[in-house]
């Protein structure tokens, strides 16, 4: 075997587990960080359109408890925030480190807001005449929001979902602060601590494969969609 | 029967409060074909929302058929909506359902006593080869249509119709206005009309009510038109606007 490529097979074999381990580490952040933007960030991003003044469920109160409250969390750097939540995590989980469902929590907090400001602005894109058209039709609530606005906003809810999952790869990418892992953490702990650039190198590349598939399955998908 | 007891409505604007509707009475009897015209910002739309009850006045009644609609609880509203279907100016549509999908949609809210089969209504329309169609593949006058159907295949008993027609040019008016009355003809509901074209009032009403600034000045009885080609070709109407009359 050509020494070059015996180097590169030891390099490979060396650190597969451990990125391949990242990656695990990675997707568990993730996940969790999705399911929360699915599951609290779409009816947040709701309630903020439909408590805002002139729309149906308006209330200025609830709205601006939302409002103000995806605001603070928007505002504080995201390192600050996984540091600051620590008490919190410790108190829920049992212990706010060294583990990534640990780390799971601060980026589960970060999808539900970004998410919500996403669905949000969709639902303000909706024309102002499918609500009057639902409400002259009797719609209850949650026929308004199932089968007129989500169905008007599809493709711009999953752009903006595609959008926020962008970033949040890139905040799971700083999780090895608090012993998330993660493969961010891996290319700066094996990469840039160890000074193996072409470890650090392979590491951003998966994370640029992966950001690209992801920007372009969304992509396709919201276009397939959008009967507009 | 519909009856607009005293209403009244006051909106704010960037100059402060004033008055859309302004002590408002007339009576609309059942299966009647009637107007509502006026000039824009008349209040005409405000009158047809408190119809539906979209809008709610500030005074008065809307009475149908002797309830007072702004003052049913929840379920009786819903109940007495989906006796009430609406067309609108600009059709709205949702854009990302078919035509058939648009027309079934209020099935999907309510279930209705008596419907009409989608192939009837579609037929009814004109619209059976565009049934799997996007609204962005139509024109003005099929998404009319589409929304006419949707609103037909309720089998309301009133159908109100918000300028229905402004947004479309005089051939495609004549269009609208003709399956509106065939609508009328079949299944006898009654049509509330708002529009500013007095031409399309002509051919469809028998009585209309004239608002100016919010206020009630006239509810005239309609003479239906003598020529049945009293309908404006654009021809006519552009020579009877720009010369006065043809040389």
């Amino acid at each position: 075997m050509d020494p070059t490529d015996q180097l590169l097979s030891e390099r490979i074999q060396e650190y597969a587990p451990r990125l391949m381990e990242s990656l695990a580490e990675s997707g568990i952040m993730m996940g969790f960080a999705i399911v929360a933007a699915i599951v609290f960030g779409l009816p947040l991003g709701t309630l903020l359109f439909l408590t805002a003044s002139g729309k149906p469920m308006e209330n200025s109160w609830l709205y601006q408890m939302a409002n103000i409250f995806v605001n603070i969390v928007r505002s504080f750097p995201f390192l600050l925030l996984v540091i600051a939540m620590q008490p919190a995590i410790r108190l829920l989980y049992g212990r706010a480190t060294g583990d990534p469902i640990a780390a799971s929590f601060p980026m589960m907090l970060i999808a539900i807001v970004l998410y919500a400001r996403f669905v949000e602005q969709s639902l303000l894109d909706v024309p102002r005449g499918v609500i009057e058209t639902a409400q002259s039709m009797g719609a209850t609530l949650p026929q308004l929001v199932w089968k007129f606005l989500y169905v008007e906003a599809r493709s711009s809810l999953i752009i903006g979902f595609t959008t926020a999952f962008v970033s949040l790869i890139s905040y799971s990418t700083i999780m090895g602060v608090v012993g998330g892992g993660g493969i961010g953490d891996f290319a700066i702990r094996y990469g840039y601590q160890r000074y193996e650039t072409d470890v650090m190198y392979v590491a951003i590349i998966f994370i640029i494969i992966f950001v690209e598939l992801i920007q372009k399955l969304g992509l396709n998908l919201a276009r397939k969609i959008d009967k507009r | 029967m519909i009856t607009l007891d005293q209403v009244s409505k006051s909106f704010q604007n960037n100059s402060g409060e004033f008055k859309a509707i302004d002590a408002v009475t007339f009576t609309i009897q059942d299966h009647e074909r009637f107007g509502i015209i006026g000039e824009s910002g008349a209040g005409k739309s405000t009158l047809l929302r408190f119809i539906n009850a979209l809008e709610t006045p500030d005074e008065g009644a809307v009475m149908v058929d002797g309830k007072n609609i702004h003052q049913l609880n929840k379920s009786a509203l819903r109940l007495y909506q989906k006796q009430v279907a609406m067309i609108f100016q600009e059709f709205n549509l949702l854009n990302n359902k078919t035509v058939e999908e648009n027309i079934r949609l209020p099935l999907e809210l309510h279930a209705y006593p008596e419907t009409i089969p989608m192939e009837t209504v579609l037929d009814f329309v004109g619209l059976r080869d565009k049934r799997g169609q996007y609204p962005k593949d139509l024109s003005g006058g099929q998404k009319q249509r589409v929304g006419i159907a949707r609103a037909l295949i309720t089998r309301p008993k009133i159908l109100l119709c918000d300028e229905p027609t402004s947004a479309l040019d005089l051939g495609t008016t004549k269009e609208i206005v003709d399956v509106l009355k065939k609508a009328h003809d079949t299944f006898g509901m009654t049509i509330v009309l708002v529009t500013h074209e007095l031409e399309v009032i002509k051919e469809l009403c028998t009585r209309a009510a004239i608002l100016e600034n919010g206020m009630l000045t006239d509810v005239i009885k309609i003479e239906p038109p003598k020529n049945k080609k009293s309908y404006s070709s654009y021809r006519k109407r552009a020579l009877e606007v720009l010369s006065h009359g043809s040389d």
